[in-house]
């Protein structure tokens, strides 16, 4: 409750509750804007709005609150508020944030209150005591935002005197008292225009009230002992007012304390909640009017507000998540990705995909497509290796290159193809090593320096691996894959491998190799070889330690394949459209696995296994997917009544053109079905169903 | 008329508005804080309500800023011109220290999927806005297992189209689908956005007064 200072007598001391600030989201956006394109350097005052509301249930701070609509000073004040007006000083740099003469600015402010008072602006202009001050500076490299308000109070010097302690009107009034102060506010808003008013005159009489504007105190009180000030309060603690308050007293005791000794102050609190409206909680009080002079120099001023420690200091808000453009683009892939989660596949383990790190061998064809698939399922770290640099073929089958890449000799595919990824997300950790791959009879012993050469490319290729989860064969040879499938082999990492024809393709996961304990172990137990396959069904239940790689089905080693062949043996020649698929169904085949409890050790789902439970919530998890182009060739019929290709609606489209799209465009669906003959043929087949019904009845 | 067009509840644009403005009138009659906002001179419009929740913090779970403390120390001790403390008549605050989140939530309708859809953000006093998974930290318990499977589960971020800025977005993709049955079941024609509202608000802590069911 009000304290009793001992050097200022016994009497207790009114105390005000300071306002917080409350800035909406949208307040910073909007500033971020303004800075951009409106004060660019410009660090004068600006003006801005705020607004604060009386009706908040009890636990609130007293806000003031500013929202994007803070800059636009036509804009309407939220109903049932009262406006606050404020100066914004935006400044350029954190250091003349931090320099801003705070005093010199708060006295300045003080004093056109002061003037305001003294005037009597303030009581025809209430709004003029509600001042505020905004100090600002925006750093728009981190999106950080440091600010410092201030709410003006002028100080009387030894503050002032409560003759009455607060009560509640719920205690003070009678319920009908209660009803009819209601009535009568509300008609004294409706006759100013409908907004609330911050500070008014009250008078009662019995169980009647009647209100009126400041600057009516003459005409309004026909008694000479008595006024009674009614505030606006945005304040909800029972003992104490807000802070409007502060200096409507100032301006009371300056106009009003020849008249009266003492006032008494009601603080309109109006909230409702489930639809009840209560006034009962606001508070009323009696004080005495100190002394103030016309003559006297501007009062000393205090307003600015306490950080969230409770020092003098700014506040800082940190707003990269929702402003920072790359941070939203991480969140929003993120969400887009989960909606899948949330809709179709409720189990699916999305943290183990995007955490996956793929090392993509090969960044032509195959691995840009490899690499957007990835992207689309939210990996985060792609890596390329490739030795080749993007020539003027490319681009048109390269969905990550373009023309430019190809001009003064052709930028490197692996570094072109990771500054790519980056720029189309942000979130990617993307890297490329343009490097060769040492491969089966292709010699590097041409010098000590091609040894030397290859076997660093040797040790470069093994430390990738081990730095990675997933390896991915996307290479235009043969041989090209086989130094990395040992690797890989011995460091035991998932491998997927796909390989393009003419007009067929493979995508497969190499088995993944035990350990050599858990090996020995098992060659034990059982009789070596095969044979235990042999006994059970050929292709079925193949775990997936005993599946094959892509070499396994071959009975020569991997040589030079592209010596002694013709043009189109050397490079791969195939359909445009083949490697887009098979990219795409390689990266799947990369989630189903993942999916899978036992990953890369998960049995091979064959294409019997199309009928039963699938052992993932994607799906079969296969060895190998083979296509051919053309490989489910479905032929359907044109249809008499189709809604888009039959000759009634083509003939309609051509006849009436638009203003038959216009009655389909306006129209529920069954226009079209009318049209063609749909509804009929519904009828008839409902009919037709009814009839057989009935004789099986 | 064929089970499809029963299935489908499309809400066209002029209706949209019409339930809005009747949904309005039923706020201000009583106090609900529902507002019509549009941007200057654009007809499009929305309908917004923004609201105050607090709870008393625990020292630990608060916004952790260390880093950025550390900043605004040595703008404080920087400062060439000490701003003077507050005098006896301030209340000290120390006692009131209380997390508030504002959390706003705007009605905005989809002419592609002919449906009103929930944007919502939620933010603390100085505009940093929660996570979504702290927005689902405080969605109350009980309506947690219907998260999972409802039709109302799937929240996506999005720009809102008026403001341009970031918001949380209920999906419309199976709003017609459920307001159907919901509309549908019964032959009384209520009003679109309050059974709608009643059906999605609760999920992202926005609760209707029984009243709104009571009017139409």
């Amino acid at each position: 409750m009000a304290s009793q200072s001992p050097d200022t007598g016994d009497k207790p001391k009114l105390q005000f509750v300071p306002f917080a600030s409350a800035l909406d989201a949208g307040f910073w956006h909007q500033l971020t804007q303004k800075k951009l394109n409106e004060y660019r350097l410009d660090e004068s005052a600006k003006p801005i709005k705020g607004y604060y509301y009386n009706g908040d249930p009890a636990g609130l701070p007293t806000r003031l609150t500013l929202e994007f609509s803070a800059f636009d000073m036509s804009a309407p004040t939220p109903a049932r508020c009262c406006p606050a007006l404020g100066s914004l000083y935006n400044t350029n740099t954190l250091d003349s944030f931090k320099k801003f003469d705070k005093k010199a600015l708060l006295d300045q402010a003080a004093n056109e209150i002061w003037e305001a008072i003294k005037s009597g602006a303030a009581l025809e202009n209430p709004v003029l005591l509600n001042k505020f001050l905004l100090l600002t500076f925006a750093d728009l490299k981190k999106y950080h935002f440091y600010y410092w308000f201030c709410f003006p109070a002028l100080c009387l010097s030894d503050g002032i005197e409560l003759i009455k302690p607060p009560v509640s009107l719920g205690e003070k009034f009678s319920k009908t008292q209660v009803i009819e102060f209601q009535k009568a506010y509300d008609s004294f808003c409706q006759a100013e225009g409908g907004a609330p008013h911050p500070y008014f005159l009250i008078g009662n009489s019995g169980d009647s009230f009647s209100m009126a504007p400041l600057q009516k105190l003459e005409e309004f009180y026909t008694e000479k002992d008595k006024v009674t000030l009614g505030v606006y309060d945005p304040c909800t603690l029972a003992q104490y007012p807000g802070w409007p308050l502060r200096n409507v007293l100032v301006l009371a005791a300056l106009h009003w304390g020849s008249r009266v000794q003492s006032i008494e102050v009601l603080c309109l609190r109006d909230r409702t909640l489930q639809g009840e409206r209560d006034i009962k909680h606001s508070i009323s009080f009696e004080i005495k009017l100190p002394q103030v002079a016309q003559s006297q120099a501007c009062p000393k001023a205090v307003g600015w507000e306490k950080n969230q420690k409770g020092g003098m200091g700014p506040r800082m808000v940190n707003l990269s998540e929702c402003m920072d453009p790359k941070r939203l683009a991480e969140s929003s892939v993120d969400l887009n990705l989960k909606l899948m989660r949330w809709r179709l596949v409720p189990t699916l383990d999305l943290e183990k995909v995007i955490s996956t790190k793929c090392l993509l061998l090969g960044a032509g064809t195959l691995g840009c497509n490899v690499a957007r698939t990835l992207m689309g399922w939210g990996v985060r770290h792609v890596t390329f290796v490739d030795n080749a640099k993007i020539s003027y073929s490319n681009p048109v089958r390269q969905p990550l290159y373009e023309f430019e890449d190809c001009l003064g000799g052709g930028k490197s595919k692996a570094l072109a193809a990771a500054e790519k990824l980056q720029r189309i997300f942000p979130g990617v950790t993307a890297k490329g090593f343009n490097m060769s791959i040492p491969m089966p009879g292709h010699p590097v012993n041409f010098s000590e320096e091609t040894m030397d050469q290859a076997a660093k490319e040797v040790e470069n290729l093994e430390a990738l691996v081990a730095e990675h989860d997933v390896v991915f064969l996307l290479m235009d040879t043969r041989e090209s894959r086989w130094l990395p499938t040992v690797i890989a082999a011995s460091q035991k990492k998932l491998v997927i491998n796909a390989a393009l024809g003419f007009d067929t393709f493979v995508v497969m996961r190499h088995g993944l190799k035990k350990g050599k304990q858990e090996e020995a172990n098992d060659s034990h137990s059982g009789v070596p070889g095969s044979s235990d396959l042999l006994g059970s069904s050929l292709f079925s239940n193949i775990p997936g330690y005993k599946l094959g790689c892509y070499f396994c089905n071959d009975v020569v080693a991997p040589g030079d394949s592209t010596r002694d062949r013709t043009l189109d043996q050397q490079c791969t020649v195939s359909r445009p459209g083949l490697s887009m698929i098979a990219g795409a169904l390689a990266v799947e085949l990369m989630v189903s696995v993942l999916q899978h409890p036992e990953g890369g050790y998960a049995v091979a789902s064959s294409s019997d296994d199309r009928m039963n439970e699938p052992p993932t919530s994607l799906g079969l998890v296969p060895h190998q997917v083979l296509v051919k182009v053309c490989n489910v060739l479905p032929v359907s019929l044109a249809f008499d009544k189709c809604t888009a290709c039959s000759l009634k609606v083509i003939d309609q489209y051509e006849k009436d053109g638009f203003q038959f799209l216009a009655k389909v465009f306006n129209s529920s669906h069954s226009f079209l079905e009318d049209l063609t003959g749909l509804t009929l043929l519904h009828q008839e087949t409902q009919a037709a169903e009814g009839y057989s019904g009935n004789m099986n009845v | 008329m064929d089970s499809e067009s029963r299935n489908n509840m499309i809400l066209g644009e002029e209706k949209f508005r019409y339930f809005c403005l009747e949904f309005l009138k039923h706020s201000q009659d009583i106090g609900d804080d529902w507002e019509w906002k549009n941007v200057q001179g654009e007809e499009e419009g929305y309908l917004s309500k923004t609201c105050y929740q607090t709870r008393v913090t625990k020292s630990d779970d608060g916004k952790k800023h260390e880093q950025e403390d550390e900043i605004l120390s040595t703008i404080t001790l920087e400062g060439d011109h000490e701003v003077e403390d507050d005098d006896n008549c301030v209340l000290p605050q120390g006692s009131l220290q209380s997390e508030v989140i504002n959390y706003e939530y705007h009605v905005l309708y989809s002419i592609s999927y002919q449906a009103p859809v929930l944007y919502f953000r939620a933010s603390f006093l100085d505009g940093t806005p929660l996570t979504l998974d702290a927005i689902w930290a405080k969605v109350h318990d009980s309506y947690k297992p219907r998260l999972l499977h409802g039709p109302w589960e799937t929240i996506t971020q999005q720009e809102h189209p008026i403001l341009g800025q970031p918001f949380f977005v209920l999906h419309p993709c199976r709003t017609n689908e459920f307001m159907s049955s919901i509309q549908g079941s019964a032959s009384r024609e209520g009003n679109y956005i309050t059974s709608w509202l009643s059906t999605v608000g609760p999920v992202v802590g926005l609760s209707l007064p029984l009243s709104y069911g009571r009017t139409v």
